[in-house]
């Protein structure tokens, strides 16, 4: 563990090597990614081995040193760390492995590569942090990382447009997180999060200061995992590689607003108007987004409104005092909302279009992909045995425990419309008839399918760490010698259970009804309610309410504005403007050329020193 | 002074100074007597030598005491020290970059000279730091200037370099006047030359004329050595001066002289000064003088910062360009002298580290970009990317370095005399405010380089022909990016480095 430093180098050296040689490698580049990604995640997974059986390590050192304040830098692997570099590790690994299938051909082969190290790097780097402004650079860079690869076919419209969306609807949070970054380093003196969860526990920040700083933090978590009202950038992100989207749009970018939660939990749950604010968020964002999904056509726009789902009850757990639950459930969803991307980007390699009424009967053709895709789809729907089950019934417990009756019921809807729409997508993509000519399909290279199998399997087991039958090990482990965390595991009323396992089986059926069996028309909701359609079908209008709302405000105040601008402030710029040039006309005049002007000028400036001196100083008397 | 004195000194104290001119001496005899056709680049790797070989004598002297030798006149102190260290560092990359100069009218004949000159400055800057008295102050001082005439001068045959020499002497002539005026200033009130005698009188004068007379003395030092420093309203110099003269020489001038001047500039006029005090009765009598000239500095400091980065903006010549951030950037120094924080030693040297390899480093790029034809146009730049990828984001990095980006030393650099500016008492706001607005419109300057490196096409059309970095400027430009970066991601192994091994002194 003292060497866990070294893991965020590995993927910075492939980043550093692809810019440098990457142009002669091309496409074997991909081996050089492979390779050091593999390396760090074979060094996490010692590091999480090793970290079972040893306290928590911290290492750091005095970065720069101002007078008295002094900022350092380090690491630190806890047991939330250890767990977090398991699963970037993994799942950048398995994204790295299966790009090279998915990637084949494009000219900027190398230039992926890099980007993917990049953003490794950068995300290794912030789950390893110690403290805040580290933290925060990292976040940053992650943010940079996402804007390169979202925009990675620049060429298109919709990709630049979409990564500059992304890029500065997170911006808008991280705002809210650096100025809760700012005010608690004034409240605490330091950035280290030891000190403010000591700051927290012996009461020496106020209440209502400890309410403000965690809520702006919060606010900078939902820019970067989607939350409402900052969500809509997440599903435009989908103009990014299928790979990247595995990557970071649905295990580990979006993921770290709901890391940053929890590694701050201490000082969330020091004050329940946070925690509620974010149960709230959270459960909202869970219902809001899946009832989008329930009619999106393009098979990664349903995958990327289920993420903001999922994230949003990842959210509503951690709201409700359930860390472990959040925590779990951001690990299970890591593997198997991969999975389902990797698969889709499968199918997209096969049939060359996203839109799903183009698909269908695609399970005799895709032999392996389909039985995957079913598996990723039962480990989300929360069909039990499979991961997703467990953890989602940890969360709807620690909701109900928590007493947020409402809060529950709500997402036990969410479940039964996740389970819905999803298996919506499973049977339009797979059973059924070809709906459009396809040519020949292919199923994927090997060098894509192994990451699927290997997410597939953990899609089934992964739930198998933390149960309420088998004992719940990973929940244990994550809270011990921590009491601020809570509990390992939340004791709940055993009709939880049932109730989410019959929800997410009606879901299922009722999706069978439609698009399997079709004994329900398909467009019994167009046209019974075509407005509750249209509604969902346009996301709520909120890109348009933005558009009403935000742009035009903000475009009535620039016209109002802009008269004030035209007069006074830009005459006020051009002034300024008009003084700096003008001063270095008149400078650039006075150097002449001339030694004399030169000499001149340094005794004039001696003299009015001398003068200005001997007024100033009442010497002269 | 009999034999007995003379020996009894602690002459290890001197050692690389001796090394320095000993490697002096013998590339001026060995040039005088090797025929015409002697390939005198040789004469450079054994003066480059002879500089690393002083660096470690310097070294082996960390540990020891301050030893003062020759009755006070020489002092080896921690300050010395640490300043030193910067000089010859500064030194021996520039002698990288002096080895591999190539004019185009050739210079063979005159190249030991070059050599042996440089050793020759460098030695006139380590006295000076090490100085205990006006009088080695002050040859020290005119050694440095006098080596750097003629250095100034070195491509006899090109015109502009002979009119910036001619333009160098006249205006250095005029300051070392003041200077000597101001020093007889300081002479005539106290009765000593020697600056440790200087600071046991100065406490005692306590006649509010005296304190006049030492504004006076204060002010012309200042504005004498503002000359060395590139500052108003002294400055005008630099941008002619910098354009005309060879490359390895420019490098030597905004860094090497530069640093020399604030090493005396501390040594002599913030020591001196703040010993004196500012008046006869009530407050004045226990306040320095020193605070009371406050003001003063940080007006200067701020024009300084004004008229470099301004006209900066309207430069088309690299070389000039450069000289207007070199007084940019001796204006962001002139702050941290104006706070006089309690950090105020270690963040000047800082500074003045991380600039050494930034603009040592953004020098051998010029030279190498401008060797062939003496086109110093920044279109010259143009698509370097393309031609050149390394050196461009060499390049590229002393830039971002010089406009203070997170991540490279010269932003640490300006974070701690920024910094300092805000802690001290009473706190430098606007001077503060002046720094960040400056620093703003320097990006302009710099980033208009950027740009013509990384997006402009390249003007040479067709195939492109592949530069060869003579190794020692490779070598150079490799420790000053890597020095850079390192500075600026760990900027604590140079402050504690500072620290153990020179902390005591304040």
């Amino acid at each position: 563990m003292e060497n866990a430093w070294i893991i965020p180098l590995f993927p910075l050296l492939s980043f550093l090597f692809l810019l440098l040689f990457g142009r002669r490698l091309k496409e074997n580049s991909a081996y050089i990614g492979m390779v050091l990604t593999l390396a760090s995640l074979v060094y996490s997974l010692v590091v999480l081995f090793e970290r079972f059986n040893h306290p928590t390590y911290k290492a750091e050192v005095t970065w720069l040193t101002i007078g008295d304040v002094q900022l350092t830098a380090g690491f630190e692997v806890n047991q939330l760390n250890a767990l977090m570099l398991v699963i970037v590790s993994l799942v950048s690994f398995l994204v790295h492995t299966y790009s090279k299938g998915y990637m084949h051909g494009d000219g900027r082969f190398h230039i992926f590569y890099a980007y993917l190290g990049l953003f490794t790097f950068a995300m290794l780097g912030l789950v390893v942090s110690p403290n805040l402004l580290q933290t925060y650079i990292f976040w940053e860079l992650v943010g940079a990382g996402s804007f390169l690869l979202i925009g990675f076919y620049f060429y298109k419209e919709e990709a630049k447009a979409a990564a500059k969306k992304a890029f500065i609807m997170t911006r808008i949070g991280d705002v809210g997180l650096l100025i809760g970054m700012i005010l608690l380093f004034w409240q605490v003196g330091s950035f280290e999060y030891d000190a403010i969860f000591q700051a927290v526990d012996e009461g020496a920040i106020s209440a209502g200061m400890i309410t403000l700083t965690a809520i702006l933090i919060f606010v900078g978590a939902v820019g970067k995992s989607g939350q409402f009202p900052l969500h809509t950038w997440l599903p435009d992100a989908m103009e990014g590689p299928t790979p990247v989207s595995a990557l970071i749009h649905a295990a580990t970018m979006v993921a770290a607003g709901v890391y940053l939660v929890a590694a701050l939990f201490p000082l969330f749950a020091a004050s329940e108007a946070a925690l509620m604010t974010i149960a709230i968020i959270g459960a909202f964002t869970a219902i809001l987004a899946a009832s989008i999904g329930l009619v999106q056509k393009d098979i990664k726009r349903v995958l990327a409104y289920s993420t903001v789902s999922q994230l949003g009850y990842m959210m509503l757990a951690l709201g409700s005092a359930g860390y472990v639950a959040g925590v779990f459930h951001l690990m299970t969803h890591a593997f198997f909302k991969a999975l389902l991307f990797l698969a889709a980007g499968s199918v997209i390699h096969a049939v060359h279009t996203q839109n799903i009424e183009e698909m269908g009967g695609l399970w005799k053709k895709l032999k392996l992909t389909a039985p995957l895709f079913l598996i990723g789809t039962l480990a989300i729907s929360g069909v039990p045995l499979f991961s997703g089950f467990f953890s989602k019934d940890e969360i709807l417990i620690s909701t109900w425990v928590h007493g947020n009756t409402f809060l529950f019921w709500l997402a036990v809807i969410a479940a039964f419309f996740t389970a819905f729409y999803m298996f919506r997508l499973f049977f339009m993509v797979f059973t059924g008839d070809a709906r459009s000519k396809q040519k020949e399909v292919h199923e994927s290279p090997s060098v894509m399918t192994f990451p699927m199998i290997v997410l597939g399997i953990l899609a089934i087991v992964a739930g198998y760490v933390n149960t309420p039958w088998f004992g719940t090990f990973l929940g244990d482990w994550l809270v011990a010698d921590n009491e601020a965390l809570g509990h390992g595991h939340i004791e709940g009323p055993a009709w939880i259970m049932i109730v989410a396992t019959v929800v997410s089986l009606l879901g299922i059926y009722l999706a069978w009804l439609i698009y399997g069996k079709k004994s329900i028309q398909r467009d019994w909701l167009t046209v019974r309610m075509p407005l509750t359609y249209n509604v969902l079908y346009n996301k709520y209008y909120i890109d348009e309410f933005y558009q009403l709302t935000v742009v035009k405000a903000t475009k009535g105040l620039t016209a109002i504005l802009s008269f004030i601008e035209t007069f006074i402030v830009e005459g006020l710029v051009k002034l300024v403007a008009g003084i700096v040039h003008g001063l270095g006309i008149i400078g650039s005049k006075i150097q002449n050329g001339q030694v004399q002007a030169y000499g001149t000028v340094a005794f004039v400036g001696l003299a009015v020193l001398i003068v200005i001196f001997a007024l100033t100083g009442g010497y002269l008397k | 002074m009999d034999l007995d004195t003379l020996l009894s000194y602690q002459w290890g104290a001197m050692a690389p100074e001796f090394i320095i001119l000993g490697v002096a001496t013998i590339l001026s005899i060995v040039d005088l007597f090797a025929p015409k056709r002697f390939d005198r680049r040789i004469l450079g790797w054994i003066g480059f030598a002879g500089i690393l070989a002083a660096l470690a004598a310097l070294m082996n002297l960390f540990a020891v005491d301050t030893v003062t030798i020759l009755y006070d006149t020489f002092k080896l102190d921690a300050f010395a020290k640490v300043f030193k260290l910067l000089l010859l560092i500064g030194a021996a990359l520039i002698m990288l970059l002096a080895i591999g100069y190539r004019p185009k009218e050739g210079m063979e004949e005159f190249k030991g000279e070059f050599y042996y000159l440089l050793l020759a400055g460098l030695l006139g800057t380590m006295i000076m730091s090490s100085s205990g008295d006006l009088i080695t102050l002050f040859v020290g001082l005119e050694l440095l200037s006098l080596s750097s005439y003629i250095l100034a001068g070195i491509r006899k045959k090109h015109l502009p370099s002979n009119e910036s020499a001619m333009k160098y002497i006249i205006n250095g002539s005029i300051a070392t006047a003041v200077t000597l005026f101001g020093m007889s200033y300081l002479y005539g009130i106290t009765g000593t030359t020697n600056l440790a005698e200087m600071t046991n009188v100065l406490p005692q004068l306590n006649n509010s004329q005296y304190s006049y007379l030492m504004g006076i003395a204060f002010f012309m030092l200042l504005v004498g050595l503002s000359f060395k420093l590139a500052t108003a309203p002294f400055h005008m110099w630099a941008p002619d001066v910098y354009q005309g003269a060879a490359t390895p020489v420019t490098a030597f001038l905004s860094v090497v002289s530069k640093t020399a001047g604030f090493v005396i500039l501390i040594r002599m006029v913030v020591i001196v000064f703040s010993n004196t005090q500012a008046g006869a009765t009530g407050v004045d009598s226990v306040t320095p003088l020193l605070f009371k000239l406050q003001d003063f500095i940080a007006v200067l400091a701020g024009v300084t910062m004004v008229v470099g980065n301004v006209i900066a903006l309207r430069q088309r010549n690299i070389k000039r360009l450069f000289a207007y951030s070199s007084i940019a950037h001796a204006g962001y120094l002139l702050v941290a002298v104006t706070s006089m924080s309690v950090f105020m030693f270690e963040s000047i040297w800082f500074y003045l580290g991380a600039y050494l390899f930034m603009n040592v480093g953004a020098f051998a790029v010029i030279q190498l970009m401008t060797a062939n034809n003496d086109n110093e146009d920044i279109a010259q730049f143009a698509g370097m990317y393309k031609r050149t990828p390394w050196l461009a984001v060499a390049m590229g990095v002393f830039i971002l370095s010089l406009a203070g980006i997170p991540g490279t030393a010269g932003f640490i650099g300006k974070l701690n005399i920024f910094m300092g500016a805000l802690i001290s008492e009473p706190a430098h706001y606007i001077l503060a405010a002046l720094m960040i607005a400056t620093t703003v419109v320097s990006y302009f300057y710099y980033f208009g380089i950027l740009t013509q490196m990384f997006f402009r096409p390249s003007p040479v059309d067709g195939e492109v022909e592949k530069k060869k970095i003579p190794v020692g400027i490779g070598v150079a430009i490799g420790i000053c990016v890597l020095a850079t970066i390192a500075f600026g991601l760990f900027p604590n192994t140079a402050l504690d480095f500072f620290h153990t091994n020179f902390g005591g002194f304040q």
